[in-house]
């Protein structure tokens, strides 16, 4: 901005600089208030619209759940159960139904897509070793493309039982040629994004699945 | 991610900020933001894939300009001219950071569809523009209806290519579907090249029509002088 210098009847310099460092100072002290305010007035209600998606997420992958406990999976193993649904981590949702009884878990998962990263959430069967449902929480993939994996019916009956046994390791194969219960039946035309769905099953599963199956007793009572 | 500069009048027609209209108005309609000053392209292009998102991102837009105008306005005596730009320029983010609590508070999904660019509201040249051009210059409440009118425009703007985008890309409008199950959708209208295919429909859709209406008023105008000097007037025609 090409200020005019100020005129020769303005205060010393010194006065000037002063003023300004004020007028700056007072602005910026009033924005860190309105900021301050604008968050903590929204903060509770930032953390119930997490808490609604996330939920309504395990309620749509494990139909029938009507209580959620979210473990914690510490580096070494162990599982602890959270309180907070904001705390972030490795973690998993264990579903019961209204009588008590354990339904499955839910687990997040998220791998590099075509586009960014996709993050997911896919329901497992700790029982039949099986992975019963595979949601898309957020992606960038390509509109009418690779957004596909995420509203394809066929691509989702894939995950109505994939086998996650990890005898095999889930893979995702071309379209039309899936012959086992671990391959995945890519879209054809989103052959990226449905391999990276592949890919971040596997690396979730194989990751998740020895841990759940080692503390089953325990998530099967919720404690 | 930078907006193009403000060049006022880079669509040619674009005529001067006349003084004594109304500012709401101005902004509105004949000041259009996106149509007429074809200011903050960035978002124009990038959001405006749905409704929805075109929608929310127009509205937050309208909050930052209205709230920064006023504040803007309301401190501009006090400011020194050295430094009223930094000055602007913390007023607006701070706009735009209540703006992004504000809508992570309503909606999470239309938070995540809009992604970085509502922290980037804060660079759309519209905004240091209006501050800088009108609300350093006009009382308080001029100002929050220049804002109000801006933001509104750029809204308006936002929506019409939202609507074609997402009513020729996925057939729906707002996520309902218009069409039956047999409309195969030209997705290309989600992909960036139908965002510029539709804001240049839609540029010429109002630039034929600023041109239309400014022919007709120039034909009255020399209809109306024809009427006074007669005599010359004749002679012109043959």
């Amino acid at each position: 901005m090409s200020t005019p210098v100020p005129p020769a009847h303005a205060q010393p310099s010194m006065a000037n600089a002063i003023r300004m460092i004020r007028v700056l100072g007072v602005v910026s002290l009033l924005c860190g208030v309105f900021i301050a305010g604008a968050h903590v007035t929204t903060l509770e209600r930032i953390r119930h619209n997490h808490e609604v998606i996330l939920r309504s997420s395990v309620a749509e992958l494990l139909p029938g759940a009507t209580r959620e406990v979210i473990y914690g999976v510490e580096p070494s193993g162990e599982l602890t159960i959270l309180s907070d649904i904001e705390e972030g981590g490795s973690r998993f949702f264990a579903g019961y139904d209204a009588s008590g009884k354990f339904l499955g878990v839910v687990v997040e998962a998220s791998g590099r897509g075509y586009a960014d990263v996709i993050s997911a959430m896919y329901s497992y069967s700790p029982e039949k070793r099986e992975i019963t449902g595979f949601k898309v929480v957020d992606m960038k993939e390509t509109p009418g493309l690779g957004s596909r994996i995420g509203t394809d019916p066929d691509f989702l009956a894939n995950f109505k039982a994939l086998d996650a046994s990890l005898g095999h390791p889930i893979t995702t194969v071309k379209h039309g040629t899936k012959k086992n219960p671990w391959e995945i039946d890519a879209i054809s035309g989103a052959t990226i994004s449905s391999r990276a769905v592949g890919r971040m099953l596997e690396a979730s599963a194989s990751k998740m699945a020895p841990v759940i199956a080692r503390n089953l007793n325990r998530i099967e009572q919720g404690n | 991610m930078s907006d193009p500069q403000p060049i006022p009048s880079c669509c040619g027609t674009a005529p001067p900020a006349p003084g004594g209209s109304n500012p709401f108005v101005n902004g509105l309609w004949k000041q259009n933001p996106v149509f007429v000053q074809v200011l903050g392209m960035c978002p124009t292009l990038a959001i405006t894939n749905s409704v929805r998102n075109a929608l929310a991102m127009g509205l937050a837009t309208t909050f930052v300009l209205a709230s920064s105008n006023t504040l803007i306005s309301m401190v501009r005596k006090l400011v020194p001219k050295q430094v009223r730009i930094a000055t602007y320029i913390a007023i607006i983010a701070t706009s735009v950071t209540v703006v992004d609590y504000l809508v992570k508070a309503a909606s999470i999904s239309v938070y995540k569809a809009l992604g970085p660019f509502i922290p980037l509201i804060v660079a759309n040249c519209i905004i240091l523009e209006r501050a800088e051009g009108f609300a350093s210059k006009k009382p308080v409440f001029a100002s929050l209806l220049d804002g109000l009118g801006m933001g509104l425009g750029f809204a308006f703007a936002l929506t019409c290519l939202g609507s074609v985008r997402e009513i020729l890309g996925a057939g729906t409008f707002l996520g309902v579907p218009l069409f039956g199950s047999h409309f195969e959708p030209w997705v290309l209208f989600l992909l960036p090249p139908g965002g510029f295919i539709s804001l240049a429909l839609w540029l010429v859709t109002f630039t034929t029509f600023r041109q239309i209406k400014a022919r007709r008023a120039a034909r009255a105008a020399a209809a109306a002088a024809e009427t006074v000097p007669a005599g010359q007037l004749v002679e012109v025609r043959s």
